[in-house]
């Protein structure tokens, strides 16, 4: 059962407030990559919601995240401004998501799996070939949105207008998780036959969690789209999956602050580690070997259990 | 002694006091293309060593030819190391990436390969100059010569994705327009296609007179060798566009290739004292092979930034506006940039792979001179 202690929430302001004061104080480079990190961050709080709390691990969840861009890319193309773009993004998401959720939430473990992975490879494979999506070249031109006072196009203000869309996205998340669905969701889960022998629902509990966590996916895919106004199946490639869960392990799966920590060692590591070789997925695979050979619970888990020891 | 000296001196005070100039080189320097990028590198960095220039500092910039990490490098290059000029761009879905950046922040691109039409045509920009080719170029004047040489009837086979539909588009217009007529074809999954057998059949079962595909990478060495093991050759003669057998990979080829019929816009064996003089400082460098195409692109890349330094152009209007007008007979032949679309103007070479005493080679069948792209929807600001 998810509880927000003390030192997670105090985790999450952390992790904010520094990104926000790097932006701020940071160069060019230093914005760029703090919006890249909220929007990572937001994309593995949507996976930690199923796969943390649901036990259900989706290799899907970057197609999903890639039709919410594209939903947003074609809408805003299309003529649509871009705040009404947005919302056609998160609702082909949540969708699309929905159509997944329902049809594997009876699976569980590999078979579950193995199903978002056909879906996601699936979504990929339609837009990577569909000429009117660009194929592989994709999509571009796409605006950003108008924000009272600012202009999102400074990358100061997208990159604090990005970190405020995780803060919403991490509130909303908590309060999921809180709610009677969330409880039942998490119920389900942990004890699937007693959660049955009480009146649930399993296979819609799970379809739905999922189609809310599609719809969180999909807020990180308007927000990829937006920071960089294009958008290909470069996005939606399994892989681009398989990324998003070695950062939640490495950040802490079942933790919500996890993600964010997760998103940022990752991509700062990943820049930095790029500056002077060309193998920094080798620094990536080391730290994921520790990790979770120190007992699993990944950066944000190692904190907690050395206040708690 | 003296009159050396005062000589040096005043040289060096007549030269005008020009500012630096930087370029943002953006290949990819890991995964697939990390070998095509270093040729382009190694021929834009030869350029520069032969001018002999001190005053123009390269930044290198991993794309790892994924579109959203080139748009996040060439920003920076733009914003934060105040960039005068980009370089660069093998693969056409980078240059898609990009492309609103450069012509948003008025920062000229030369191109080195990336061959989408749409960048010098719909898409086309001001700031956007492309020395290497466009799919449109070299597989149209293709389809016109296998018209004219009486060939009737083509299958086509290309991967299916952008570039593959776009190439097989542009030669069937040329074919079908010089009488010719597709009578089938089959775009093949990218990248997942090992076994061409049955693609290889549909194409022999068409009865067509002959076969046109585009391959590259490790599909075009798998695919001439089933081509070849399939023994197809009597019956269906094999034409592509050049890339299926360019040297890059015409030596896990081997005999296999011998008689595929291709375009392209440089081969290494052109007889012009450009070109000698370029293989042979090349060869010099690189333990005797021989420059690919790319290595070409890279250094027309350098020559066009170059010429337009040469007419005192500083800073990245200036430039943008002079690349255009730089035109000159490198290695490939005569080059011009058409005004029209900035897209490069050149020779486009249709050859014959062929087995000799030193192992495989080309032999030029004949020469497209000065094969313009229609603008195909570009309009350039006034």
């Amino acid at each position: 059962m998810f509880r927000l202690t003390t030192i997670r929430a105090a985790t999450a302001a952390l992790v904010l407030i520094a990104l926000a004061a790097w932006s701020v104080h940071g160069d060019y480079l230093a914005r760029e990559i703090t919006a890249e990190i909220a929007i990572l961050a937001i994309l593995v709080l949507a996976l930690d919601l199923v796969a943390g709390f649901g036990g259900m691990v989706s290799l899907a969840h970057g197609a999903i995240m890639g039709v919410g861009a594209y939903g947003y890319a074609l809408a805003n193309l299309a003529g649509l401004p871009p705040w009404p773009a947005a919302l056609v993004g998160i609702v082909a998401s949540t969708a699309t998501g929905g159509v997944i959720g329902a049809i594997s939430a009876r699976l569980t473990g590999v078979f579950f799996l193995m199903v978002t992975l056909a879906f996601g490879q699936m979504i990929w494979a339609l837009t990577f070939r569909a000429d009117a999506l660009g194929g592989d070249n994709g999509l571009g031109g796409i605006a950003r949105p108008a924000l009272p006072f600012v202009d999102s196009n400074d990358p100061l203000v997208f990159a604090l207008y990005a970190l405020l869309m995780l803060l919403a996205c991490l509130l909303l998340c908590v309060a999921v998780l809180r709610s009677p669905f969330g409880h039942r969701f998490q119920a389900v889960h942990d004890n699937p036959a007693r959660a049955a022998a009480l009146g649930f629902a399993p296979e819609r509990i799970r379809a739905q969690g999922f189609a809310i966590s599609s719809m969180l996916a999909g807020v990180a895919g308007v927000l990829a789209a937006q920071h960089m106004q294009f958008v290909s199946p470069e996005l939606m490639v399994w892989t681009a999956s398989g990324e998003v869960l070695v950062v939640l392990i490495l950040g802490g799966i079942g933790s919500v602050t996890g993600a964010m920590v997760g998103a940022a060692g990752y991509l700062l590591l990943k820049h930095w580690a790029a500056g002077w070789t060309d193998h920094w997925h080798l620094a990536v695979g080391l730290l994921l070997i520790a990790v979770v050979l120190a007992g699993g619970r990944g950066l944000s888990g190692l904190l907690e259990r050395r206040r708690d020891a | 002694m003296k009159s050396t000296l005062a000589a040096c001196l005043l040289a060096t005070l007549a030269l005008p006091a020009a500012a630096d100039t930087t370029v943002g080189l953006l290949l990819p320097g890991s995964g697939n293309y990390a070998a095509l990028g270093q040729d382009i590198e190694d021929g834009f960095r030869m350029a520069l060593a032969e001018a002999g220039r001190d005053d123009i500092t390269v930044i290198e910039a991993d794309t790892e030819a994924k579109p959203q990490t080139g748009l996040t490098r060439a920003r920076k290059l733009i914003m934060q190391d105040q960039a005068d000029v980009l370089v660069g761009v093998v693969s056409s879905a980078v240059l898609a990436a990009v492309r609103d950046v450069v012509d948003g922040a008025g920062v000229p691109l030369i191109v080195a390969n990336a061959g989408n039409d749409a960048a010098t045509g719909a898409d086309c920009s001001p700031f956007i100059t492309r020395v290497s080719f466009s799919n449109s170029q070299l597989n149209r004047p293709m389809g016109e010569w296998m018209a004219a040489q009486g060939i009737t009837s083509v299958y086509t086979l290309a991967p299916d994705y952008a570039a593959g539909q776009q190439m097989i588009g542009a030669f069937t217009a040329g074919f079908e327009a010089g009488g010719g007529k597709v009578v089938g074809g089959e775009l093949t999954p990218f990248g997942k296609t090992e076994d061409f057998g049955p693609y290889l059949a549909k194409a022999k079962a068409s009865g067509a007179e002959a076969l046109y595909v585009f391959y590259g990478g490790a599909d075009a060495i798998s695919f001439v060798q089933q081509y070849d093991g399939f023994g197809l050759r009597d019956d269906m003669p094999l034409y592509s566009v050049g890339f299926l057998t360019a040297p890059l990979y015409l030596r896990s080829q081997g005999a296999a290739a011998e008689g595929v019929i291709g375009a392209l816009h440089y081969l290494p064996m052109l007889d012009t004292p450009e070109n000698m003089a370029f293989v042979t400082a090349y060869q010099a460098a690189h333990g005797g092979d021989l420059p690919s195409e790319y290595v070409v692109a890279g250094y027309d890349a350098g020559r066009l930034l170059l010429g337009a330094l040469e007419t005192g152009a500083e800073g990245r209007a200036a430039i943008a506006e002079a690349l255009p007008k730089v035109a000159y007979d490198g290695p490939r032949g005569p080059l011009q940039i058409d005004p029209a679309t900035n897209n490069i103007v050149q020779n486009v070479y249709i050859f014959e792979t062929i087995k000799d005493d030193a192992g495989m080679s080309y032999r030029l069948l004949d020469t497209r001179e000065q094969v313009r792209d229609a603008p195909n929807g570009c309009v350039m600001p006034g």
